[in-house]
């Protein structure tokens, strides 16, 4: 069990370094230095360029620069931000929460809208699902934005105030995720009720909800946990369009800020921070492998 | 987007910047200066020395008080190392030292005579600072709450990405004579939403969430003069215009011909509706049309000629055409190359870039091809000089400090590659002298000899802000000179 364990935390380590590592690598091979990416469209002369330099150490060698990033990071110390011009954990910390509230409540709402259209309204899923899965979230956010909170005023537009301005944004993102995690549902539960158990269950006399809920269920839960593990990469993207539609503060924006500017602390942080959330979220989903499936445990 | 002062690098954050930060003088309407934090200023007759009165009743939100101490430390900080190296470079390259006189009375001494001085010292990177935040703040550089101003506001809020707060300093009594009134602002508290999507401020001002926004694009214009509720407001900004600068240091754009073909194939007016849906004002001169220095006299001289375009380029030798219609010299297409960077693209102008490739072809038959990459490939194109065409605004209050920068044979965005001596002698005795007359003869001369003589330039439209704004609101408009949207200091609610 420990080993396993052991095993488990060292090839977390091992994605962590080499999601960094490519990320490093990738920015380095973009054109243009980094000195031009600080300067961006401003005024560019050799002073301004040596004095940029000197501030961010730049005049060390890339090899010196990563070993020096790899040191620092595994002491915990991300650096500061290029553009930003605040600790990297500040710029990341600030935004942390309001990206995880969104994305929480997303997986929330994703996963309850994909039980009720899996098991109640199995025969709208199919159409429904592919309705969801293939719009755009910027259109679901500005048809959202427009009819509950322009026309009837329900909701504010923008922000992290409170839990109204959370229900738009959480609704966006969840709608995708709720479509293909029901077709998912879907195709599972068909497949679990053709099975000789629901045959014997339904000899019984059970009622076809029960046979649902009770038996085939458990079986359909299998790939759908997988798919769920995989969408929370499908937020993470997501919340970049989420929030510039809403005006959220979040990861996303910071994201796309740092890359546009070649931020590179911030940008290494982010593929870090994202790389970790995979690897935490791919063992909670192994471990509720095991929970579902019995036959998992013994083997 | 960002708070910042000594740092501030875009004009679109001056109307935050001047609710919290104040400069020693303000611009008025007429290319002149009015008193601020500084009651008076003279300068000495050699134009080296500048000195300034300062106002004695003026203290910073953190209680300290300003006096000429606090201009010194402010100066000192810019010039300290690695803290702002674009304003020690280019605003302040001419300053020898500032003495601090009496406690009201602070002067500049300059290496050489720099009229732009004024211009800096009513900019936000000249904005004063308490000494006591730029000794003790832990994020100088990045400014938000923890820095003390003189403003009419306090900003005691921030958060990244969603919004900023001002709440107001009720021992305000400094504004400046343009201000609209004296003492402390109307409004108690402003909050500051950003909201990047344009129909979603539109959408939030429609209904009434917001009362007040900037930036309406030409698309979303009809929603808002639908409504009777609401006033929509131009005003076109300081500087340079938004214009194309011809690459002379290689072909095709060597020739002075094919630089003027370029102008004649260009139908500016008719791209511009064709984008903008008449809501742009189009640009004659590299210098942006409310400037004092802008020479009406260029309007009408030149462009919009498809006859004259393809004469003088058969004069030039692009006389043959390809099988696509495009013209070529010794076998060789036409071709001229616009680099654009796209985190730095805005008013649509990857758009009119499309608009403006499609005409020129139809009219010329000119292959202009536009690349749209990011800022690492944009910079690594202009140093290694593959471009033909470079697209600049740029939004400085005096249009000199853009001239200096875009026109001046070392200027740091030259990207004309044209070097004369007679353009920089121009350049220099503009900003050596006071005297608003000769600065405005000398800045003809130059239009004369960039736009008309040289043809380095292709002049297209004059940027503009937009404020939309619910009747309910009072004192909206624009800063004079700057043309961006005013700070929150006069802006009052009906109730």
């Amino acid at each position: 069990m420990i080993t396993a364990i052991l095993r488990r935390a060292g090839a977390g380590v091992l994605v962590l370094w080499a999601a960094a590592t490519a990320a490093y690598l990738a920015l380095l091979a973009a054109p243009g230095s980094t000195v031009d990416a600080i300067i961006g469209d401003g005024a560019d002369t050799p002073g301004i360029r040596a004095q940029i330099t000197s501030e961010w150490h730049l005049d060390r060698p890339a090899v010196v620069q990563y070993l020096d990033f790899l040191w620092r990071a595994a002491h915990g110390d991300l650096g500061r931000s290029y553009l930003l011009q605040r600790p990297v954990s500040d710029v990341i910390g600030s935004q942390l929460l309001p990206t995880v509230k969104l994305a929480a409540a997303a997986a929330v709402f994703g996963v309850l809208l994909a039980l009720v259209l899996a098991l109640v309204a199995r025969r709208l899923t199919s159409t429904f699902g592919l309705v969801l899965v293939s719009t755009p979230p910027f259109l679901i956010g500005i048809v959202l934005l427009s009819v509950f909170s322009f026309r009837l005023g329900w909701f504010p537009v923008s922000g992290d105030r409170g839990f109204a301005a959370l229900v738009l944004p959480a609704i966006t993102m969840g709608l995708p995720i709720a479509g293909t995690l029901a077709q998912v549902l879907r195709d599972g539960l068909d497949r679990a009720l053709d099975e000789p158990f629901a045959v014997t269950a339904r000899a019984r006399g059970l009622r076809e909800s029960a046979v649902l809920t009770r038996h085939a269920l458990k079986h359909a839960l299998l790939p759908a946990v997988t798919m769920l593990g995989w969408s929370f990469g499908v937020l993470i993207g997501g919340t970049v369009i989420i929030e510039q539609v809403f005006g959220r503060p979040g990861l996303g924006q910071v994201t796309v800020q740092a890359v546009n500017a070649s931020d590179l602390p911030v940008v290494l942080a982010v593929v870090i921070l994202a790389a970790a959330v995979f690897v935490v979220i791919n063992t909670v989903t192994d471990l509720a492998y095991l929970l579902i499936d019995p036959r998992l445990r013994r083997s | 987007m960002y708070k910042r002062q000594h740092q501030y690098a875009q004009a679109k954050t001056r109307l935050l910047v001047w609710n919290t930060f104040e400069a020693l003088l303000t611009h008025d309407d007429k290319g002149g200066f009015l008193p601020w934090l500084a009651s008076g200023y003279e300068v000495s007759p050699d134009g080296r020395t500048y000195t300034f009165t300062l106002r004695t009743d003026v203290t910073f939100s953190d209680g300290t008080k300003f006096d000429a101490a606090a201009v010194k430390a402010n100066i000192d900080q810019l010039l300290a190392p690695n803290y702002a190296p674009g304003v020690a470079a280019v605003q302040l390259k001419n300053l020898d030292r500032v003495e601090v006189k009496d406690a009201s009375t602070v002067v500049f001494q300059l290496k050489k005579p720099d009229v732009l001085l004024l211009d800096f010292v009513s900019s936000p990177q000249g904005a004063q600072i308490s000494p006591k935040s730029l000794k003790e703040a832990k994020n100088l550089k990045a400014g938000g709450p923890e820095l003390a101003g003189t403003g009419p506001f306090v900003m005691d809020r921030y958060t990244p990405g969603q919004e900023v707060h001002f709440t107001r300093n009720p021992a305000y009594n400094w504004a400046p004579a343009n201000a609209g009134h004296s003492g402390p602002a109307y409004l108690d508290q402003i909050t500051y939403r950003f909201l990047k999507e344009s129909s979603v401020r539109v959408g939030a001002l429609t209904s009434g969430q917001v009362q007040i926004v900037e930036g309406v694009p030409a698309t979303d214009e009809s929603l808002v003069s639908a409504n009777p509720d609401l006033s929509l407001q131009r005003g076109l900004n300081s500087g340079s215009a938004y214009s194309y600068y011809f690459n002379t240091a290689h072909a095709p754009f060597d020739d002075v011909k094919v630089r003027q073909a370029f102008r004649e194939a260009l139908d500016v007016p008719a791209v511009l509706n064709g984008v903008y849906r008449n809501t742009a004002t189009r640009a004659w001169s590299v210098i942006g049309p409310t400037s004092p220095f802008y020479d009406k006299s260029l309007e009408g001289t030149y462009g919009g000629d498809a006859a004259k375009a393809n004469q003088l380029l058969d004069e030039a030798g692009w006389s043959t055409r390809d099988a696509e219609g495009f013209r070529t010299k010794d076998n060789k297409r036409l071709t001229v190359r616009l680099v654009q960077s796209a985190p730095f693209i805005r008013d649509r102008r990857d758009v009119l870039a499309q608009a403006i490739q499609a005409a020129v072809k139809q009219s010329a038959g000119i292959d202009v091809q536009v690349q749209l990459v990011d800022q690492g490939t944009a910079t690594k194109a202009l140093t290694d000089g593959a471009y033909e065409l470079f697209d600049n605004s740029r939004a400085d209050t005096d249009a000199g400090a853009a001239l200096n920068l875009l026109l001046y044979s070392t200027g740091s965005i030259n990207r004309t590659g044209y070097k004369s001596p007679e353009l920089d002698k121009l350049l220099d005795a503009a900003v050596a002298t006071t005297d608003q007359a000769e600065r405005t003869e000398l800045y003809r001369q130059l239009q004369k000899l960039v736009i008309t003589d040289q043809a380095l330039v292709a002049p297209l439209y004059a940027p503009q802000d937009q404020i939309a704004a619910s009747k309910s609101v009072g004192g909206v408009g624009f800063e004079p000179t700057a043309g961006v949207p005013v700070d929150a200091y006069n802006l009052w609610l009906s109730k």
